[in-house]
């Protein structure tokens, strides 16, 4: 800086330039495996941001800090649970980041595992988790782990793993006359078209909305993989290099997906949100942990995701947690989450947070945790969700991906649009994103 | 407290006229500036700290290519101001931005100066009235960015009420002309009371005798208005599109709430170009090239304004 | 010849449509369908509502009759263009009293089914809001009468004070006015945490007092004491006060209502802050009240309609009752300062 700066400011502006400025480049590229926490010189305080503000989750985690800095005093003397509202989440985590003041751990977006995974921002846990007593890390289910992977690498635990199903309002439906979706679950013929059918006559009769794909609002498409991976589409080649939004199987999709929408009135139309739980349609697509929205004023069932041209597929949303490469203490913080999610600990989360441990996914276990489901509900949507599911689509690059693609698909959604013209143009616009 | 008899108490603007080097400088002239240079020490050692520190800070980022998640900071030279040249993105943005600013000054300073006058007429209930008109500045803006979102849904509150005149409302938020619309009169609804405010406190402020005068000369109320009212506000006019203009530059909460950036990036306006680029694609160095820019943007509209004024404002104090 | 004064009956849309960028237009109401033009309203105040001497055509009634009108319509404008502005705000304070669902309706049911007080209730319980509530309210004080002090003195020196630089001192100054926050969070964060003071409450008290919120303040107080007659000042000095004595004296209680301008702009500026707050404070007990209502949702991030839109409306209405008290005097404080450019 050649700012000519008085004097007596000179020193002073100096030191906090150089205190500021002073960036630890070290840990770029291969992160550096995690070995015994080796005790430091005096016990340090653990930092974990996480994005609930529930004080029921917020005690059962400080219970479980605590007992942990109990047993461990040499290794900590405490851990805190930093609460960072979630629409700022991912804003703090990288403001603390790039302020040089990083959290020990963290609890990570599922549509941000990717980055964080590849860019070495967090440690792998594997040795530890392993080298960890009674800690069993082939209980862990392979495919809730999946996105959380690179190489051998297994760089956080996907402790909530919540399945997508299908709430539908029964009052409704009854009342337009329709069968009742149970059925066709039980009877085999649960597809997306049978969906479509209930929802476009379920609305006609409610004057209200039909099928509901949540969280979607024509804003985050990646929602809209609930229904495209009963097509079997994807919007890009499994090793994220190709774009696939021009696949016939995707074009089939969209093209179902917009004339639901715009032909037939089963789907909300885009600028109108209708609000499920607060009775305004007939069905809606999401985890089963928003279940706790339902205040009874309704009738309702909860049913696995419908049946697309290529069979039914399970999918799941998750949230894992890390350790930091560039927090200060990365060997004691994983030693920490290697407690935290221990069988024990593990068992005590899942009354709140869908596990990823074979042995604690039943449904009797579940049932302690979710209330307002049966124990069928929990067996046929949670336990059998999770066995085989996909996540929805991620990518490394996939920020950039999700509002690039975002502000193409705009183009789709009137009622006229050329889906397949759309889709090529969004191919021709993200592929060289997938390559960077 | 000392007798100091012989401060020199300056006649006019002070600091619009330099002092003369040749002029030899008395001590007690000298004590004076002592005094000066006290008065102003916080806030220009405050403004070092953290506001010239802070953008010499990031003019020193955008020098280099910083992934925050893999804490990798190496130096890229120009990299990322050739990147700006090429980015169809920020030329979209820049639009944007530019559209917004437009609008949300336009409107908001002209419906600041008719809710001012009209608020001036000293008719009952303006105090109320006041309090209306100000009350959505202490609202938070995050609530009150809720509540129009969902007065503008397709079908919402207000084609609710259009439908019930005949008319069909567009999907406000989204066709690109609608949505621009929208966000610049969700903002300005929510800031116009603390310019009306002003705008009233100004029109207060015009000499009745003025008036008196050119009533008797047989003027009619709007000429009243534009030959005596509008010059004797405009320096307030001046300061309220400055404060509007660099205001509008910082719009986010409301962008991110209602549109998204969309449709297509048609509300991607530049601050949230630049936030989406730091803080979703972990792009600071980048995003600090955007920021230098952002801030020579403002720096030349703000410079061209204050410079124009002498055309358009009517007395300089 | 009917003075152009003179009201046609039933003007009511007094230059609706008038933008600066039209300075030519004459008949301003022209272009709003159905406005009469009747510009002499704009500011017919009572100031000019005593009729002019060369007034010999119309009857003292008939005139009376006329203005009634004009006010009656003037007065229809303004509840008509009140609604844009009140309604968010009353749909807020009356949503606290609605269960969930009835809140996220498409169409805002304008008063409650069922009013229920419960939300206001759980917006205590499930967080130290009466703490954080306090932390807002101690910090926005602190920060108001310290940018109170720190802008009158740098205002009146660069207003009043020909010490060298002064003009480049005010311009460095003046930049702070041009820098967006989203700009120098993350340096300022940095030199924050260098500091050692996260998740403490500095950050949003020095950096406000001193750093680019200041600024407008500073820019207010320089030009009110621009305008203030430098003969007020000469009393004091025959009375042999140094320049302190002026100031704090003479000058400062002088500039009372500028300093209320100062005072309100500021407060609101720092009850209202929200991304620093949550950048720079971790632990519930530090939390504004800003940052405070984001805390309140459900076990899975999503919001708690009825309690946040309960503590907004804790966090309003106190500001707004002030308001409607204090409005008088703080627009006319306004209109004694030299706001003037």
């Amino acid at each position: 800086m050649h700012t000519p700066i008085r004097r007596p400011r000179a020193a002073a502006a100096a030191a906090a330039l150089a205190t500021a400025l002073t960036l630890t480049a070290c840990s770029a590229g291969e992160p550096a495996a995690l070995g015994d926490p080796e005790t430091p010189s005096e016990p340090v305080e653990l930092r974990m941001t996480v994005w609930t503000a529930d004080e029921n989750h917020l005690a059962l985690f400080q219970e479980i800090g605590d007992a942990y800095a109990e047993e461990n005093p040499e290794l900590v003397s405490g851990v805190t649970f930093e609460t960072v509202p979630f629409e700022d989440y991912t804003t703090t985590l990288t403001t603390q980041l790039a302020g040089g003041n990083p959290p020990d751990l963290a609890w990570v977006l599922e549509s941000y595992a990717p980055e964080f995974v590849s860019s070495g921002a967090l440690a792998d846990l594997r040795p530890v988790l392993e080298s960890a007593e009674g800690y069993d890390v082939d209980d862990l289910v392979p495919s809730t782990l999946e996105l959380w992977q690179d190489g051998d690498g297994l760089y956080a635990y996907p402790f909530s793993n919540s399945p997508f199903g299908v709430f539908v309002n029964t009052d409704q439906i009854s009342a337009a006359g329709q069968e009742n979706p149970a059925d066709l679950v039980a009877s085999g013929e649960w597809t997306f078209d049978a969906a479509r059918d209930i929802a476009a006559a379920t609305a006609e009769d409610s004057g209200k909305q039909g099928l509901v794909v949540r969280d979607f609002d024509y804003q985050l498409w990646e929602n809209l993989s609930t229904v495209w991976d009963g097509w079997g589409a994807a919007p890009w080649s499994e090793d994220g290099t190709q774009c696939t939004f021009t696949d016939p199987e995707m074009v089939e999709a969209m093209q179902w997906i917009h004339d639901a929408t715009f032909d037939d009135g089963a789907m909300p139309g885009p600028g109108t949100t209708a609000d499920f739980f607060a009775g305004d349609a007939a069905m809606t697509i999401t985890q089963i942990s928003r279940a706790s929205a339902l205040d009874g004023s309704f009738e309702w069932d909860l049913l696995p995701l419908p049946a697309g041209p290529a069979g039914q597929q399970n999918v799941i949303g998750q949230a894992g947690i890390g350790v930091f490469t560039q927090g200060e203490n990365p060997d004691v913080a994983a030693d920490f989450l290697a407690s935290f999610t221990s069988p024990a600990n593990a068992e005590k989360l899942a009354t709140y947070f869908p596990p990823p441990r074979a042995s604690l996914l039943d449904a009797g276990t579940l049932s302690a945790a979710n209330p307002l489901l049966s124990e069928e509900q929990l067996q046929t949507v949670v336990v059998d969700g999770i066995e085989g599911a996909v996540t929805k689509p991620v990518h490394q690059n996939f920020a950039k991906l999700s509002e690039t693609v975002r502000a193409q698909l705009d183009a789709m959604w009137t009622e006229d649009a050329d889906v397949a013209a759309v889709l090529d143009e969004t191919c021709a616009v993200i592929q060289p994103l997938l390559e960077e | 407290m000392a007798a100091a008899a012989s401060v020199p108490v300056p006649r006019g603007p002070a600091a619009e006229s330099p002092v003369s080097k040749a002029t030899p400088v008395s001590k007690a002239v000298r004590r004076d500036w002592a005094v000066g240079y006290t008065m102003v020490a916080p806030v220009v050692l405050g403004a070092l700290a953290f506001v010239v520190l802070p953008l010499g800070m990031v003019v020193w980022y955008s020098l280099h290519e910083w992934n925050v998640l893999a804490g990798t900071f190496t130096f890229a030279g120009t990299a990322n101001y050739e990147r700006l040249l090429a980015d169809p993105g920020l030329a979209d943005s820049l639009l944007a931005s530019l559209w917004f600013s437009i609008g949300l000054v336009v409107l908001n300073i002209t419906l600041a100066l008719l809710l001012a006058v009209l608020l001036d007429q000293k008719l009952p209930g303006t105090t109320t009235f006041r309090t209306f008109f100000f009350s959505p500045v202490v609202v938070s803006l995050v609530a009150w960015t809720i509540v129009w979102s969902f007065l503008l849904q397709a079908d919402g509150g207000i084609n609710g009420f259009l439908s019930t005149l005949g008319l069909e409302g567009p999907n406000w938020l989204r066709h690109e002309t609608t949505a621009m619309l929208s966000v610049i009169v969700v903002q300005v609804f929510k800031n116009v009371g603390l310019n009306m405010i002003l705008f009233l406190a100004a029109l207060q402020g015009v000499p009745v005798e003025l008036q008196e005068a050119a009533r008797l000369d047989g003027a009619g109320a709007w000429r009243r208005f534009r030959s005596i009212t509008l010059p004797m506000i405009s320096p307030t006019i001046l300061l309220v599109s400055i404060i509007t203009i660099v205001g509008s530059l910082e719009v986010f909460a409301q962008i991110d709430v209602l549109t998204g950036g969309g449709p297509g990036n048609s509300t991607t306006v530049l601050v949230y170009y630049l936030y989406q680029q730091a803080f979703r694609f972990n792009e600071f160095g980048y995003a600090s090239a955007i920021a230098v820019l952002l801030f020579v943007i403002v720096l030349v509209l703000t410079l061209l304004q204050w410079q124009s004024r002498k055309r358009w404002v009517f007395h300089e104090v | 010849m009917k003075s152009e004064v003179m009201p046609p009956a039933g003007g009511n849309h007094p230059g609706a449509e008038r933008s600066g960028g039209r300075p030519g237009a004459e008949r301003p109401g022209a272009t709003a369908p159905g406005a009469q033009n009747e510009p002499s309203m704009i500011l017919g105040g009572p100031r000019q509502d005593r009729p002019p001497p060369d007034r010999p055509h119309v009857s003292r009634a008939g005139l009376r009759a006329r203005r009634r009108w004009a006010r009656g319509s003037l007065i229809a404008l303004l509840l008509l263009l009140s609604i844009p502005f009140v309604f968010p705000t009353w749909w807020m304070a009356t949503s606290s009293l609605k269960p969930m669902s009835e809140i996220l309706q498409a169409v805002p049911t304008v008063w409650p089914q069922d009013p229920t007080f419960e939300a206001y209730g759980q917006v205590f319980a499930l967080q130290p809001f009466a703490q954080q509530y306090w932390n807002s309210l101690y910090i926005a004080a602190v920060v108001t009468i310290g940018t109170m002090l720190v802008a009158a003195m740098a205002g009146y020196a660069f207003a009043r004070i020909r010490f060298p630089g002064a003009n480049a001192l005010f311009v460095l100054v003046l930049a702070g006015l041009l820098v967006p926050s989203e700009v120098t969070i993350v340096p300022l964060f940095r030199i924050v945490n260098s500091l050692g003071l996260i998740d403490t409450h500095w950050p949003l008290i020095v950096i406000p007092v001193l750093g680019a919120p200041a600024v407008l303040a500073v820019f207010i107080m320089r030009q009110f004491f621009l305008a203030l007659p430098v003969e007020l000042e000469e009393a004091g000095r025959m009375d042999g006060l140094g320049r302190w004595g002026i100031f704090w004296r003479i000058a400062l209680p002088l500039s009372r209502s500028a300093l209320g301008a100062v005072a309100i702009f500021t407060f609101l500026k720092s009850w209202n802050l929200y991304l620093e707050p949550i950048v720079y404070l971790s632990s519930k007990d530090n939390f504004t009240l800003p940052q405070a209502l984001t805390q309140y949702v459900d076990a899975y991030g999503g919001p708690m309609w009825n309690v946040q839109l309960a503590a907004t409306t804790l966090t309003v209405l106190p500001v707004l009752a002030v308001f409607l008290v204090a409005q008088r005097q703080f627009v006319q404080g306004l209109a004694h300062t030299g706001l003037k450019g």
